[in-house]
């Protein structure tokens, strides 16, 4: 039983990492960076559910405060580099190097 | 019974959604199958009876980070001619499936070995929002304060970027 959500977890986890190696856009490689997140969420809530404890419900809390928190900075860098360079490529981002 | 195959038709719809992410070209597109793993995953945490998670989940993750992903890229106004192109997506899709199936097949026979655990019937309250908020203020107090304090930084990083340019012009 709670091997069908571990594996599950596990799968989302490797498309989040396909998306962030295979992509060259911007806002596709992050949404990929909030999947991988959701992932660890969804094993942490698996876990806690088969331990009977709710330190699991926890961290999958503070999990989705870090990705709020995560999402409104990516999000304004994102378009401060659209504004100068007017692309969406991942190449953009080498001028943050430095 | 039902609620196998509840957990069928939510990790089957979550897995499709991933695909579609990594696989559509437009970023709406892929937003959108983003918001159907979401969902579904929400689904999934209420089958674990994580209540206060499930709320939680459709209402930060599926309302608010994602329209606020959407309303980037509503507002950035992206045109297919604007996309990067990306000739070899489908061979990098290829050569990283290669690479993670060892990894993934791995952590597969990994997860086999944790010894089988039949669900049991839980209490009342747990997941509830009582109860997950007692653990997190009693054992929890030190990351919680942590992670106000980053939220704290993230609001004024936000606000150093969005200030710079209004300096620069």
């Amino acid at each position: 039983m709670i091997q069908n959500y571990l594996i599950l977890s596990v799968i989302l986890f490797c498309i989040g990492i396909l998306g962030v190696v295979s992509r060259r856009n911007v806002l596709i490689v992050f949404m990929s960076i909030e999947l991988m997140l959701n992932a660890a969420n969804l094993a942490f809530i698996a876990f806690s559910r088969f331990h009977e404890s709710m330190d699991g419900h926890v961290l999958a809390l503070m999990v989705m405060a870090v990705a709020a928190a995560e999402a409104a900075l990516a999000l304004a860098v994102v378009i401060l580099l659209h504004k100068h360079k007017g692309k969406l490529d991942t190449d953009v981002f080498s001028l943050l190097k430095g | 019974m039902f609620a196998e195959w509840l957990f069928a038709a939510f990790s089957i719809l979550a897995v499709l959604g991933g695909i579609g992410l990594v696989t559509f070209r437009h970023p709406m597109n892929s937003a959108m199958s983003l918001v159907v793993t979401m969902i579904s995953l929400a689904g999934l945490y209420a089958l674990l009876s994580a209540k206060l998670i499930f709320a939680i989940q459709l209402i930060v993750y599926a309302g608010a980070i994602m329209s606020l992903i959407i309303f980037i890229i509503m507002f950035l106004n992206v045109r297919t001619e604007d996309l990067p192109e990306e000739k070899g997506r489908f061979l990098y899709l290829f050569g990283g499936v290669v690479v993670l199936a060892p990894v993934f097949f791995f952590l597969k026979k990994i997860i086999q070995s944790i010894p089988a655990t039949k669900a049991t019937i839980l209490g009342d309250g747990f997941g509830g929002i009582k109860e997950v908020g007692l653990v997190l203020f009693k054992d929890w107090l030190l990351p919680f304060e942590i992670v106000s304090i980053l939220l704290l930084v993230a609001l004024v990083g936000a606000v150093v970027l969005a200030g710079k340019r209004r300096m620069s012009k």
